[in-house]
């Protein structure tokens, strides 16, 4: 069904646009000195309300032709043949009515259907169908554009939740089965370490998973899994590594994208801790500055090193999470200073959890 | 008889592991442990051990590029914890390898199959390093050893026995020669130009021919590089 019968107030704003096209159709009448204003008004209304209702047949036209598949010769040949057919019905009709009228209607002054007044009312017709063709392929795209827009947005959050998912079953397998060798090695040197270790990679999994559900987390989760994280790479890398993470305590509630504070330390060891002989310190700082969060994790790197050449894809990666998450409103920035420090900032809104 | 080993790891836990697990074997002596790729391209150099535990995953030089480095083939025990690619280039080549965490019944067969084949260079492993592209390059520069990536290779000159690399205004001199190198380079990105001359596509500005028979390709840093009628076509073709 015509999209206009969904809704009153739609088919009546329509309805009186072709109220007033009789009322000017009836002052043609009257400025031509065909009858006065009544006669006219008698006339024209009913046989331009009826042909509002024909005109929406324009709807089906413009629908049989989809606005990508059109070809002139095709158009030109449906379009002119249906406003010629819709003006012909018009003639048709104010012919028929006038001598309905003249039967039932005192007073009535007769005026005489001439041919010159035929042409008019079919010109009319067929130039008011063209419009209404028109005016339908308008609304048509214009619901299409909506109609794409909505698909958009919704393709947009399943993306985000297809993310998340990625993000609860995103193990690095390296990491893992690296972990589990040192266990096995624990297990004849020191078995408390390696029972310690075990807890620590299990807890480290069970948080990943349990702050993946959400889109945003408190700082104070984040930090936790990094200290997790940290625990395992400690026992992996010995002395090489350390960290110093420094947030305040009032801090600890704001809220930030989960797993992406992780990764940044694992960046920083991947690239730069482990490919130093002696190792170093990670520092991270959480700052907060006005409206903003701000987050920098600074690593040593080795100072004859290639730089990392696969390194910008784990960046890209929070970088592109960070910035959808936020609507724009977030930074990612990363760069290798001369004196061989390796910095990543990352600026989001503050937001405190409750 | 006894059999010298190396074992080639960045963790110490897992050199230790090694360690552990070697322990009934009395037959093998542990000549040193190497916690990156370069120490055990020294070592391999310094000492040539009969067996070598090699880890894949190291920074400075992953385990097959240490390989590429020294010619070493025979007595490869290879480790590795997960990478998909050296993981891929193994199965392909048919390769054995120890995936971490092991035990030491799956240990003791990769040894007891290494022992069986000492000496030997199994082929499958001279295939396995043939196929590999070198992503990063040693040069030893008066007693100091440097890692520079394929990736800041500009172009790369052959001299009388050895070869010189020019990457950002420097200039390295390796021992190798340029068809070596050539074959170790990804060939979508590294053109011959000449006989005597490798460019790295990303760096050629354009090519100019400054006489009637004589085409340059213009480097980013000013340079000329000579350009071969051969070379010349095999240059247009990727650019």
């Amino acid at each position: 069904m015509h999209p206009i019968f969904s809704e009153n107030r739609r088919l009546f704003g329509y309805l009186s646009v072709w109220l007033v096209i009789g009322c000017l159709a009836a002052a043609l009448l009257v400025v031509g000195d065909y009858c006065p204003w009544a006669s006219a008004l008698l006339f024209s209304l009913p046989v331009f309300l009826l042909y509002g209702f024909v005109a929406l047949s324009a709807y089906y036209v413009c629908r049989s032709l989809p606005l990508k598949e059109r070809r002139l010769p095709q158009l030109a040949l449906t379009f002119g043949a249906t406003s010629l057919a819709s003006g012909a019905l018009l003639t048709e009709a104010a012919a028929a009515w006038m001598s309905t009228i003249a039967v039932i209607a005192t007073p009535w002054s007769q005026f005489e259907f001439t041919h010159h007044l035929q042409a008019a009312i079919f010109g009319i017709g067929v130039v008011l169908y063209l419009l209404s063709i028109f005016g339908h392929d308008v609304l048509i795209a214009f619901e299409n554009l909506r109609k794409a827009e909505r698909r958009e947005s919704e393709l947009q959050m399943l993306a985000r939740e297809a993310e998340l998912q990625m993000l609860r079953t995103q193990v690095n397998p390296h990491f893992l089965f690296n972990s589990l060798n040192s266990i096995s090695a624990l297990t004849s040197i020191d078995a408390a370490a390696a029972r310690d270790m075990t807890i620590a990679l299990a807890q480290f999994f069970r948080q990943t998973l349990a702050m993946a559900n959400f889109e945003k987390i408190p700082l104070s989760s984040e930090l936790a899994l990094c200290e997790s994280f940290l625990t395992v790479e400690k026992i992996r890398f010995g002395k090489k590594l350390d960290a110093k993470i420094v947030a305040d305590t009032d801090l600890q509630r704001s809220l930030i994208p989960p797993l992406v504070l992780q990764p940044l330390l694992e960046n920083a060891i991947k690239h730069g801790i482990r490919n130093i002989a002696e190792g170093g310190i990670i520092e991270v700082n959480v700052t907060q500055r006005d409206a903003w969060l701000h987050i920098v994790v600074e690593n040593p790197v080795e100072p004859d090193a290639p730089q990392a050449s696969g390194n910008g894809m784990g960046l890209q990666n929070i970088r592109r999470r960070c910035v959808n998450l936020y609507n724009e409103r977030a930074r990612v920035t990363w760069k290798q200073t001369d004196n061989n420090r390796f910095t990543v900032e990352l600026t989001i809104p503050f937001e405190m959890g409750t | 008889m006894m059999h010298t080993a190396l074992i080639v790891d960045d963790e110490e836990l897992a050199r230790r592991l090694i360690r552990e697990f070697l322990g009934k074997h009395r037959d093998i002596q542990i000549i040193g442990e190497c916690e990156n790729g370069l120490q055990a391209v020294e070592e391999i150099t310094h000492s040539n051990p009969d067996l070598i535990f090699l880890d894949i995953q190291m920074p400075k030089m992953n385990g097959l590029e240490v390989l590429t480095e020294t010619g070493r083939r025979a007595g490869v025990i290879f480790t590795t914890a997960y990478d998909e690619y050296a993981l891929k280039a193994f199965d392909l080549h048919a390769v054995d390898y120890l995936l971490k965490p092991y035990s030491q019944q799956r240990f003791d067969e990769a040894l007891e199959q290494a022992r069986l084949q000492l000496g030997r260079e199994p082929k499958a492993v001279a295939q396995l390093i043939d196929t590999t592209r070198t992503t990063r390059i040693l040069i030893r520069d008066r007693g100091q050893t440097h890692v520079i990536t394929v990736e800041q290779i500009e172009y790369v000159e052959a001299q009388d026995d050895y070869i010189q690399i020019h990457t950002q205004g420097k200039a390295w001199m390796k021992t190798q020669s340029l068809s070596d190198l050539e074959a170790q380079l990804d060939p979508a990105k590294f053109i011959r130009v000449h006989r005597s001359h490798l460019v790295n596509i990303a760096f050629v500005k354009g090519i100019e021919r400054i006489s009637k028979d004589a085409v340059v390709a213009l480097m980013q840093d000013g340079s000329q590089v000579p350009v071969s009628r051969a070379g010349h076509e095999r240059l247009r073709a990727v650019m």
